[in-house]
């Protein structure tokens, strides 16, 4: 008899999910969806609502990434006040950008230390009980100690330039609206207060060093899970080198071949379409030209270590060569390895942030400038799961007309209906019984792309994640909540 | 930054929403805590509680988590000891105090005195303000941790709470 299996919720994602899996009469998987059922709004709220607005009712999408969407839309309503990217002041722009680096780092390392390390360190098909920080911290203290040290840094570097660690301010139109002291930037550099900088350098060189031995070991294993072919999209600077905050979009095939070659993020409209479905909130980004079948890109750090030339770091850099020494210098299309690409960023931006601590720009400097007011402003940032895109128009007197947000997540939205495929056909057809274990490893595939399932729909209210189980008839035969 | 402030020995900890009118009786009796400019005492104010804030109460001798409460209790408000608890919800938007405190004790060997503060509210619609009979709750909430900080003996502080 045929089945589909649900899993929900989906655990240690940011949001709500719902996968459904559909298994046809001899129990093999026919078919396999991963749902976002949450309500989708702020494209509408938005509407009507003065254009400065924007930068701090939008970061309200989300606790986890505020100050991606804060920046992408300052950046596009920058551009309503006349200010293009290239024309803010140096203080304001190295301000927004420590504030960035600080968010992308501590978004990482939460990601790596509270929800994805339990995969890695206890198995992909562990028992519930292993399956979460709480066990990582009784089993592997020292690692949980620097994870929530690591991710508390990047957040006070956030509350520095911004006021609060979650949902601060540090923008307004044309630029930014106060700099920090020396005593503020001293508390990052001396470590009498915190851990340093230096140490956050160092740390973060230790986890990477696990991520290798942890490869060494399991090879073939991240190699092979949730592998599948794709497009990779991510933001370069004019160098072709990764820039998290400002630059051009490139894209490529699963091959390396370029298919969007470093188009200005104010002509993304010409370029990506996106597509719905009717069983999801979230839509489908594609790239027009390919087309909605195969035009479709992963975005976030293992896309855009793919997509760059270099890392403009010394550090990072010379960790990317030696990531990519394991594909020959290919394309990575294997889904594990966001997890340690995203450790490759994390670096990154530790050492920008320690160049901009020393950099006196942040201390001084002129905060905002003004330019022809303008009806229409786009913003796009590397937010940490991605590329995020905001776009704004506005009427004669500076009112919101039309907004519209493609956030990082769904862009990987074909990208993590695919994994959740692969686990089906690989993990679960190949077995005669359903365990926990194997429903973890849909979870697992998820996971690995971070996706902030609020942010993608712009959620209202809470929905848990429930696993179904359907037969040939559509009939719900067992279903699994988890909450 | 909180490294920076005078040494307080006791943290209070308001939780919720301001947006979601009696959801954020946490904050406001927090808010409240921190006018009367109390000595040694600390404030934070969170959306929801997370991991690294395991981090923040294994600093303090004591604890108190306020926030408001969906359900009807006697005298509007209740003061509970808070004892740790091995358990983990599902995502890390949020965590409960009990997970908090054992995290506290695994990761940094502290375990504070702790208790929870529930205020009784009853509208939860989006605007910014207190109703009527939280204003009442919040009141009496605190009220009787005025009572506690007054009180000279641990013995006696523990037995206004329960």
């Amino acid at each position: 008899m045929s089945r589909k299996i649900t899993i929900d919720p989906i655990t240690r994602v940011e949001g709500h999910g719902r996968v459904t899996i559909h298994l046809d009469d001899y129990g093999q998987v026919k078919d396999s969806f991963f749902h976002i059922v949450e309500f989708r709004g702020f494209e509408r709220f938005i509407q009507g609502h003065p254009y400065w607005e924007a930068p701090v009712f939008v970061q309200r999408l989300c606790g986890i990434c505020p100050v991606s969407h804060h920046l992408a839309a300052s950046k596009a309503i920058d551009q309503i006040a006349g200010i293009d990217p290239k024309d803010l002041s140096p203080t304001a722009t190295k301000l927004r950008r420590l504030m960035h680096y600080g968010q992308v780092f501590q978004s990482h390392a939460l990601h790596f230390f509270y929800l994805a390390s339990p995969d890695l360190l206890f198995g992909f098909d562990a028992p519930v009980d292993k399956r979460n920080i709480v066990a990582v911290a009784s089993e592997h203290r020292d690692l949980a100690i620097k994870g929530i040290t690591m991710r508390r840094f990047g957040q006070e570097i956030i509350k520095a330039v911004a006021g609060k660690r979650i949902h601060g301010i540090l923008t307004v139109p044309g630029g930014v609206h106060k700099t920090i002291t020396e005593t503020e930037r001293d508390y990052f550099l001396d470590g009498n207060n915190i851990e340093s900088i230096d140490t956050m350098i160092e740390w973060t060189k230790e986890v990477i060093n696990f991520m290798k031995g942890y490869h060494e070991k399991n090879r073939k294993q991240l190699d092979e899970f949730a592998f599948f072919p794709s497009g990779h999209l991510g933001m370069v600077n004019d160098q072709g080198e990764l820039d998290l905050y400002d630059g051009k979009l490139r894209a490529k095939d699963f091959e390396g071949n370029i298919i969007l070659n470093d188009i200005s993020t104010d002509s993304y409209q010409e370029y990506f379409a996106e597509a719905v479905a009717n069983w999801s909130y979230m839509k489908f980004p594609y790239l027009k030209n390919i087309g909605r079948e195969k035009g479709w890109n992963r975005v976030g750090p293992m896309a855009r270590l793919n997509v760059c030339d270099r890392i403009p770091t010394p550090l990072a850099e010379k960790e990317r060569q030696f990531y990519l020494d394991f594909s020959g210098h290919k394309i990575i299309n294997s889904t594990m390895y966001y997890h340690w690409a995203r450790l490759i960023e994390m670096l990154y931006c530790a050492e920008e942030i320690k160049l901009l601590l020393n950099d006196p720009d942040l201390l001084s400097g002129e905060l905002v400038r003004q330019g022809k007011p303008r009806n229409k402003g786009i913003g796009i940032i590397e937010a940490p799961r991605g590329t995020l895109t905001h776009h704004y128009e506005v009427d004669d007197k500076g009112m919101i007309t039309r907004c519209n947000l493609i956030v990082s997540t769904t862009h990987n939205n074909d990208a993590m209906n695919e994994a959740v495929k692969w686990v089906a056909q690989h993990v679960i057809s190949r077995h005669g019984n359903i365990t926990d274990g194997m429903l973890n490893q849909v979870e697992v595939a998820i996971r690995a792309y971070d996706p902030c399932l609020s942010c993608a729909t712009q959620a209202l209210g809470q929905m848990s994640l429930t696993a179904e189980l359907y037969n040939h008839k559509a009939e719900l035969i067992d279903a699994r909540t988890k909450n | 930054m909180q490294e920076l402030k005078t040494k307080a020995t006791t943290l209070i900890i308001g939780i919720g929403n301001i947006g979601r009118n009696d959801d954020g009786l946490g904050w406001d009796f927090v808010e409240k805590i921190e006018e009367m400019q109390l000595p040694h005492i600390a404030c934070e104010y969170r959306y929801q509680l997370q991991i690294e804030d395991a981090q923040l109460v294994s600093q303090y001798e004591t604890v108190f988590f306020a926030d408001a409460s969906h359900q009807a209790l006697d005298n509007g408000f209740e003061i509970k000891e808070c004892s740790l608890v091995d358990h983990y919800y599902f995502t890390s938007h949020s965590q409960s105090p009990e997970t908090i405190l054992y995290l506290a004790k695994e990761l940094y060997q502290k375990e504070p005195i702790a208790y929870t503060i529930a205020i009784a509210g009853n509208d939860w619609d989006f605007e910014n303000k207190l109703s009527e009979i939280a204003k009442e709750n919040l009141d009496k909430a605190l009220q009787g941790f005025e009572k506690w900080v007054n009180c000279s003996t641990e013995n006696n502080k523990s037995a206004i709470l329960l």
